[in-house]
């Protein structure tokens, strides 16, 4: 595969460049400046991508037209005959979704002493948190403080976030660290047990902890691994959750879940339930790549939302500006923000920098964007993609030789298998959808507006605002995934569950009816729609 | 010199003290040994079924392995020697089925290295005789010798035979451990059982059977008056050591015997700090009798602390 | 610009595709709405698992459908799942040693180190090198070989004596995490610093600014140099 003969061209002024740039970098927008960068180039604000809400707890605010679609869409479920009398699984705690703040609930509900059923839409673990490569963030240096870390927290989310959540955060972060490592998950430390911490974007101090570049994995892996070994914890593969069922007290009691190879229908009886599914990459919105995991169609919010739980932030999304965008066969996956943490620079067709390689996501991207459409400096590639350079190589002049190799081993793998070494070539990159940043709207214990029904994870809104930073949210997963479980189990042991009803899903359907809308589609979606059916 | 080694991988974690002292005296006599770069696990077992080839691919690739660093390799361990040196005559005798092997294991090893017991290279390279005068050596510095310790020295079965494809001695009258007990200066003691099994084969199909073995061993040994038993096998050491709790509950009047490394025995002749050669592995302590013979220090332990006397209660479990 | 179509055989059925597709997006094309065999899509979790052969060519190829270009020719199929042991254990009582790895899983030892794992490895692991770092009770070795695994388990459906080399290297990734790895004194005071409530005053404090001194006070941090 490797670089067409184009592309080369624009490498070798990469590399006349590169001497020079070793000695300077572009420097920091001011705050003025980024917003104006926003304004003009961040999908966000694009008019044509968003609508508003017509029904429910949100009417009325700004949602991208392909989540407001299914958020507006009618029930898998038909709650006129669907029999609620035959229960399949009865339990205490049921946490919806098998990635990291799921198994996170799990574990830390079972602490409590109660029964615990996992159901999850692809194999346990098949989710965004495997696919995390950069790292968590905790501030536990002594040139670091929690204090220090929820000011980048606040300023990275443009001071919307909610603050008692990002406190919550903050404060938890180290004890994270040290429970997930009483689990097993090995962080890169030097001999004398030191953390090996780096900068994100937006941070002002290093504090980025990493797992090679395969920490989500190693920690996922390992929550995996120890709910598996907790027989009072019991998963379900295969089996997403199509809708929530509640009492007739409006209390969240349990979901029907589908499975997913005989399209059967099952019904979970529980007390409390944690909604924990991701987010929603693999919905595109206007039309951009995603480096999520298959399985990222924001279900949770759909059912959530039709049980009445309030969202927030649903009108923001990130774009993570380096989305790999050559060869087509990996478009739009992840190039870790480690790599411009290293210390590689980000340069245009011409080899010049534009923009400070690590300012928050949302407003490097939109750097790109703008270099690429505005001015016209991006590289072109064959499908008509465009990109911009992430000068990996100067990270093995910057760090020494064999540092991209041992610091990116998946990074390195990924672009072998097209015949490009990235130790010696730069990549090709383009802002890919990555997070969503808002969801259903939190608690500092992971409650929602729905009694008895609990959130954590990427399906939540709050914790990061209006955009969230590097690190945070593999912190955000098991913070609010612990959390989540504790209260979650504590409150089931005092629940006086009603009969279970699919009233809602009756009061949704008129709803629909009285705005006006008719819609066509059922939601969730389950799974994108990728096949290409001839004739 | 240095000669290449293959630890294996009983002696990298029950066999330690065997694989320390080992390397210990090694070095002490300038026969420093090597430790093969990525090594595997030699199987354990020779495959006694000639078309298993599968299970030949695994020492099959030690043996290629060490062919590309050097010409020879050594081990301590019995078994990884049976298993090698057995697999290695197979391939120089069967070139289709090395071919085929050589295939699998994607290498191209043509049959032609030294597989050897350091025993070997001891009598053959060193000779006893050198030994010896190393030991006086090691007297006249330390003033310790061994003196009077009476030691059964056990073959088992893997050491020799089959005797025409591992040719390291008579598989039904050896002489090379007592011939290297002496240069030791201790005294080797004639015992019916030195060249028997000690059972440790059996030990999974009919563990009551590998016991009535293992107590013919020891009995055997206890009748020649041995205050000590060696071994070149782990296997053996440990079925031997760790049977003997059980056999003191069954057979009342049971004298519990200590069993050693060979090189174990060798360091302390030689005079080499014995610290860290796993004695916390053996289940019947054999640092009283040695004590008592003078080699409380390499222990670094006082003779008081075992209370005086010799005391040979079995060690509880690791 | 046309895309040139290759023939693939997707469990012995053929289908012509585009030449740039992965086996992935290839099954896609062809018409599968996948459910098994589809995770990350991104070479991480290893859900995709596929076994391959090239047409007059009888060697048998491992890869992972998301990670794998088409080849003109390509008889493949997906294996996304495969049974394989895995032990019951705690891992806050287990100790970090041998006698452990080995009585968790007593048929580690009977692995012949013929290979065949490593052969099948998608992620190019000496598997067949981390388990004998297993037999000999390595563990920080088995834990730093075994580390990029993505335990699409293609070592366990290749082994011809059964092992689950994965389910004993994520053993052997925990016991080191947990047991092996030096300790950080710097987490363990942060730890002590926030259990004696050292930061609630700077955080209510922070909570209590209003968006101009908040903003002021974000401008105003001081960056760590790199
Ligand atoms: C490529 C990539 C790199 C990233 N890198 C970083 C990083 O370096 N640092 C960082 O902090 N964050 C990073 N993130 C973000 C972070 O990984 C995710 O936001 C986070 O892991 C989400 O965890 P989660 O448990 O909420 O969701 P997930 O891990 O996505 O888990 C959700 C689970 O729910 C399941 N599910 C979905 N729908 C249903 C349903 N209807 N019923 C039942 N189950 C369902 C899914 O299949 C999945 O298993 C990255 C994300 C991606 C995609
Ligand atoms: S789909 Fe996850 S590794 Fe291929």
């Amino acid at each position: 595969m490797s670089y067409t003969a184009e592309m080369r061209e624009s490498i070798k002024k990469v590399e006349a460049t590169r001497p020079r740039r070793m000695e300077e970098t572009h420097r920091r927008l001011t705050l003025e400046e980024q917003q104006d960068l926003l304004r003009r180039f961040h999908p966000d604000y694009l008019r044509e991508g968003m609508r508003e809400l017509r029904v429910g707890p949100n009417a009325g605010d700004r949602t991208p037209n392909e989540f407001a679609d299914l958020l507006e869409a009618r029930s898998r479920v038909d709650p006129r005959t669907f029999d609620l009398s035959r229960v399949d699984y009865d339990t205490d705690v049921l946490v919806i979704g098998g990635g990291g703040a799921g198994a996170s609930a799990a574990l830390l509900a079972q602490e409590q002493g109660v029964r615990v059923l996992l159901a999850t839409k692809l194999r346990f673990g098949d989710a965004n948190t495997m696919m995390a490569q950069g790292g968590i963030q905790a501030a536990d240096r002594p040139e670091d403080s929690p204090a220090i870390h929820y000011l980048d927290v606040i300023g990275g989310g443009h001071f919307t976030n909610i603050p008692e959540l990002v406190e919550a955060l903050v404060m938890d972060a180290p004890e994270v660290i040290r429970w997930l490592e009483s689990l097993g998950c090995m962080f890169d430390k030097l001999p004398d047990g030191t953390m090996v911490e780096a900068h994100g974007g937006g941070t002002s101090r290093k504090r980025m902890h990493s797992a090679r570049d395969y920490t989500g994995a190693e920690i996922m892996r390992t929550l995996r691994d120890e709910v598996r070994s907790r027989p009072d914890i019991q998963v379900l593969e295969f089996a997403p959750a199509i809708e929530l069922v509640l009492d007739d007290k409006g209390q969240a009691a349990g979901a029907i879940l589908m499975n997913l190879e005989t399209g059967d229908r099952l019904l979970v009886r529980a007390k409390t339930v944690v909604l924990a599914t991701g987010g929603s990459g693999r919905l595109h919105y206007q039309g951009f790549p995603t480096t999520n995991h298959y399985g990222a169609t924001g279900d949770g919010v759909v059912i959530a939302y039709r049980a009445g739980a309030r969202l927030a932030f649903m009108d923001t999304m990130q774009y993570h500006p380096t989305g790999a965008a050559y060869p087509e066969q990996i478009l739009g996956l992840l190039v870790t923000e480690k790599v411009r943490g290293l210390g590689a620079q980000v340069v245009n067709v011409d080899g010049e920098q534009f923009v400070y390689p690590l300012e928050t996501r949302d407003v490097e991207a939109a750097a790109f964007i703008r270099e690429c459409k505005e001015r016209g400096k991006g590289v072109i590639t064959p499908t008509g993609q465009p990109g911009v350079w992430l000068d990996s190589p100067m990270i093995e002049w910057l760090k020494g030789p064999g540092t991209v190799e041992k610091a990116l081993p998946a990074m390195v793998r990924q672009f072998k298998r097209f015949g490009i070494d990235i130790a010696k070539e730069p990549m090709l990159v383009y802002p890919t959808l990555h997070y969503q940043n808002g969801g259903v709207l939190l608690q500092t214990d992971g409650s929602t507006t729905v009694p008895n029904l609990f959130a954590a994870g990427e399906i939540s809104g709050g914790v990061h605002g209006r955009n969230r930073l590097m690190g945070n949210s593999l912190l955000e997963i098991t913070v609010f995934g612990r959390r989540a479980g504790r209260a979650a189990a504590l409150k089931a042991k005092e629940v006086k569950p009603g009969r279970l009803t699919l009233e809602h899903v009756l009061a949704w359907e008129r709803q629909l009816a009285e705005a006006g809308l008719n819609p066509q589609i059922v939601s969730p979606l389950l799974l994108p729609e990728y096949t290409r059916h001839v004739r | 010199m240095a000669i290449p080694y293959y630890p294996g991988c009983t002696l990298s974690t029950r066999g330690r003290g065997y694989d320390a002292s080992g390397r210990a005296v090694a070095k002490a006599l300038g026969l420093e040994l090597q430790e093969l770069q990525d090594w595997n696990c030699c199987g354990a077992t020779f495959p006694l079924s000639m078309d298993n080839l599968l299970a030949m691919a695994g020492p099959a690739r030690v043996l290629a392995g060490a062919r590309a660093q050097g010409e020879r390799v050594a081990t301590l361990c019995a078994i990884c020697y049976n298993v090698l040196k057995r697999t290695n005559h197979f391939l120089q005798g069967d070139a289709e089925k090395r071919e085929r092997i050589n295939h699998f294991i994607e290498a191209q090893y043509a049959g032609d290295l030294r597989v050897q017991h350091f025993l070997e290279v001891l009598r053959d390279e060193l000779g006893f005789q050198a030994l010896r005068q190393r030991v006086e050596e090691a007297r006249e510095a330390t003033g310790r010798s061994l003196e009077g310790l009476k030691v059964a020295p056990y073959y088992g079965c893997l050491l020799l035979r089959p005797q025409k494809e591992l040719q390291l001695d008579d598989a039904e009258d050896p002489h090379i451990l007592e011939d290297l007990l002496q240069a030791l200066g201790c005294q080797p003691v004639d015992f019916s059982h030195r060249v028997e099994c000690c059972g440790s084969y059996l030990l999974v199909t009919s563990a009551e059977l590998a016991a009535d073995m293992s107590f013919g061993v020891l009995q055997s040994a206890a009748r020649s008056a041995a205050d000590l038993l060696v071994t070149a096998c782990p296997l053996c050491q440990y079925n031997l050591d760790y049977r003997q709790a059980e056999m003191a509950r069954q057979h009342p009047g049971f004298q519990p015997l200590p069993v050693l490394y060979f090189t174990q025995l060798m360091g302390l002749a030689l005079g080499l700090d014995a610290t860290d050669w796993g004695w916390e592995l053996h289940h019947v302590d054999p640092r009283p009798v040695l004590t008592e013979h003078g080699y409380g220090q390499v222990f670094g332990v006082r003779r008081s602390e075992f209370g005086g006397g010799p005391q040979r209660t079995p060690n509880s479990e690791p | 610009m046309t895309e040139e179509l290759v023939p693939v055989f997707i469990m012995g059925k053929r289908y012509d595709v585009p030449s740039s597709l992965t086996i992935m997006k290839a099954m896609e094309y062809a018409g599968y709405q996948l459910v098994r065999g589809v995770g990350c899509r991104g070479g991480f979790c290893g859900a995709c698992a596929t076994v391959y052969r090239l047409q007059g060519d009888d060697t048998l190829y491992f890869g992972l459908a998301c990670q794998t270009v088409v080849q003109p020719n390509m008889y493949l199929t997906q294996i996304p799942f495969f049974p394989a042991q895995r032990a019951e254990y705690d891992i806050s009582t287990l100790q970090p040693r041998p006698e452990r790895l080995f009585s968790l899983y007593p048929e580690l030892l009977r692995c012949l180190g013929c290979g065949t794992c490593t052969k099948a490895c998608p992620q190019e692991l000496d598997v067949k090198g981390y388990m004998a770092a297993a037999m000999r009770g390595d563990i920080a070795r088995v834990a730093d070989l075994s580390f990029d695994c993505i335990m699409c388990g293609l070592c366990a459906a290749r082994c011809p004596v059964g092992e689950a080399q994965y389910n004993i290297a994520i053993l052997c990734r925990r016991l080191y995490g947990r047991y092996l790895a030096p300790r950080s004194q710097h987490l363990e005071d942060r730890l002590a610093e926030i259990r004696a409530g050292q930061f609630n005053q700077a955080l209510e404090e922070l909570k209590s600014l209003s968006l101009d001194e908040l903003k002021a006070r974000y401008k105003a941090r001081q960056i760590e140099p790199e």
